[in-house]
C-alpha cells in the first residue's frame, strides 16, 4: 500500500466518525454514508478499477473521471449551499423587520 | 391626495451627516416621513431626534432593498395611500415630490419612476457613472423587458395597489431592478417622470461606486437563479 491510500483511507475514516460523532444523522443518512466511504475506500485499495470504469464511459484514466465528478458535485454542493443561506437572510429579514415594525417610535415625542 | 396618508420613505444606513437636513426638507411638505435605520453604526438616530418622523430600525444592517419592504410592509399597515422612496444622502430635490404624487392622483398608473434622464430632467452625474447606468438599462431591459431612461433610481412613488403587490426580496441594491421585475410580474401600470438628481460632495463620497453595478448584475443573475 502506498503513502496517499493511506491517507485517503485515514481521512475517509476520520470523515465517517466525524459525521457519526457530530452529525448523528438518521439511520438511512449512516447507512448511505458508510456504503458511500466503503466505496470510496474500495477505490482507493483497488485504483484499477476507477480506469475500467472509465474507460467504459469514454474517459482515459481512472483518475481523471473521478476528477470530473467530484467538480461537478462540489458545484452542486456549492448551489444547495447558496440557496439554503438565501433562504435563511430571508429568515432573518423577516424575523428583523417584524421587529424593526413592532418597535417604531415617533421621535418628536423623544424630544429632550 | 390625502397627506396624511401618503408616507415618504427614507431607508438610511450611516447618513448622520446629511439625514436632518434632508429630513427637515421632506417635512416642509406635510407628508408622514419614514425613517428606516438599517443598523446604522453612526449616531444617525441622536441627530434626528425630535424630530416628526416614524423611525424603524433593522436591528442588523440587511441592504437598502430591505430597508424599502420594511418600510412599504409598515406603510400598509398603516393604510397608506400613496408612497414615495427618498434617498437620505440628500441627492434627490423634495419639489420633485409633489409633482410625483399629482401624476400618481390621476389614477393612470400605478407606479412612476423617477428619471435622471429624461427631457426636462437634470442630472450633475459624471460621464463613467452616466455610462455605468446605461449598461444598467440595457441589463435590466434583459431581465425583464422593460426600457427605461434611467435605472437605479432612488426617487419612485406607487399607490396602495402597487405598494401592497410589490414584494421586494433582493436586500442589497438590486432590488432597484426587482421593481421591475414585480411590476412585469404583477402587470402594473408604471411610466417615468424627469426629476433632479444632484450628486453633492457627500453622496459623491457615499454613493455605489462603479463597480458596484456588477456587482448588482451578478445579484440579479443569482436572483433570477433561485427565483
Amino acid at each position: 500500500m502506498t503513502t496517499v491510500q493511506i491517507l485517503l483511507l485515514a481521512s475517509l475514516f476520520l470523515i465517517v466518525l466525524y459525521i457519526y460523532l457530530r452529525l448523528r444523522s438518521s439511520v438511512v443518512d449512516a447507512v448511505v454514508f458508510i456504503l458511500l466511504a466503503l466505496i470510496g475506500a474500495a477505490l482507493v485499495v483497488f485504483p484499477d478499477y476507477t480506469t475500467v470504469i472509465a474507460n467504459k464511459i469514454g474517459i482515459g484514466r481512472g483518475v481523471d473521471m473521478v476528477i470530473y465528478f467530484s467538480i461537478l458535485f462540489l458545484g452542486f454542493v456549492c448551489l444547495k449551499l447558496y440557496a439554503r443561506i438565501r433562504r435563511l437572510e430571508q429568515t432573518l429579514t423577516t424575523i428583523i423587520r417584524e421587529s424593526a415594525m413592532l418597535n417604531a417610535r415617533a421621535l418628536e415625542e423623544e424630544a429632550e | 391626495m390625502n397627506e396624511d396618508f401618503t408616507y415618504i420613505l427614507v431607508p438610511a444606513f450611516n447618513e448622520a451627516e446629511v439625514i436632518r437636513e434632508v429630513l427637515e426638507s421632506l417635512l416642509k411638505l406635510k407628508y408622514r416621513v419614514v425613517v428606516i435605520d438599517d443598523g446604522s453604526r453612526d449616531n444617525t438616530e441622536e441627530v434626528i431626534r425630535g424630530l416628526t418622523v416614524r423611525y424603524l430600525r433593522h436591528r442588523v444592517n440587511l441592504g437598502q432593498g430591505a430597508a424599502i419592504q420594511t418600510g412599504m410592509s409598515y406603510a400598509v399597515r398603516k393604510g397608506a395611500r400613496a408612497i414615495v422612496t427618498f434617498d437620505a444622502d440628500g441627492q434627490h430635490k423634495v419639489e420633485d415630490i409633489p409633482k410625483l404624487l399629482e401624476t400618481l392622483n390621476e389614477g393612470q398608473v400605478d407606479i412612476i419612476f423617477g428619471s435622471r434622464f429624461m427631457k426636462g430632467a437634470s442630472t450633475n452625474a459624471s460621464a463613467g457613472r452616466k455610462f455605468v447606468i446605461r449598461i444598467g438599462r440595457i441589463v435590466n431591459f434583459l431581465f425583464t423587458g422593460l426600457w427605461l431612461s434611467d435605472a437605479h433610481n432612488g426617487i419612485r412613488a406607487m399607490n396602495r395597489k402597487a405598494s401592497r403587490k410589490i414584494k421586494i426580496r433582493e436586500n442589497g441594491l438590486a432590488h432597484a431592478s426587482e421593481f421591475l421585475f414585480e411590476v412585469k410580474k404583477k402587470k402594473l401600470r408604471w411610466m417615468e417622470m424627469p426629476v433632479t438628481v444632484e450628486y453633492n460632495k457627500y453622496s459623491r463620497k457615499k454613493g455605489t461606486s462603479h463597480m458596484s453595478g456588477f456587482k448588482i448584475f451578478l445579484h440579479l443573475t443569482l436572483y433570477k437563479l433561485f427565483e
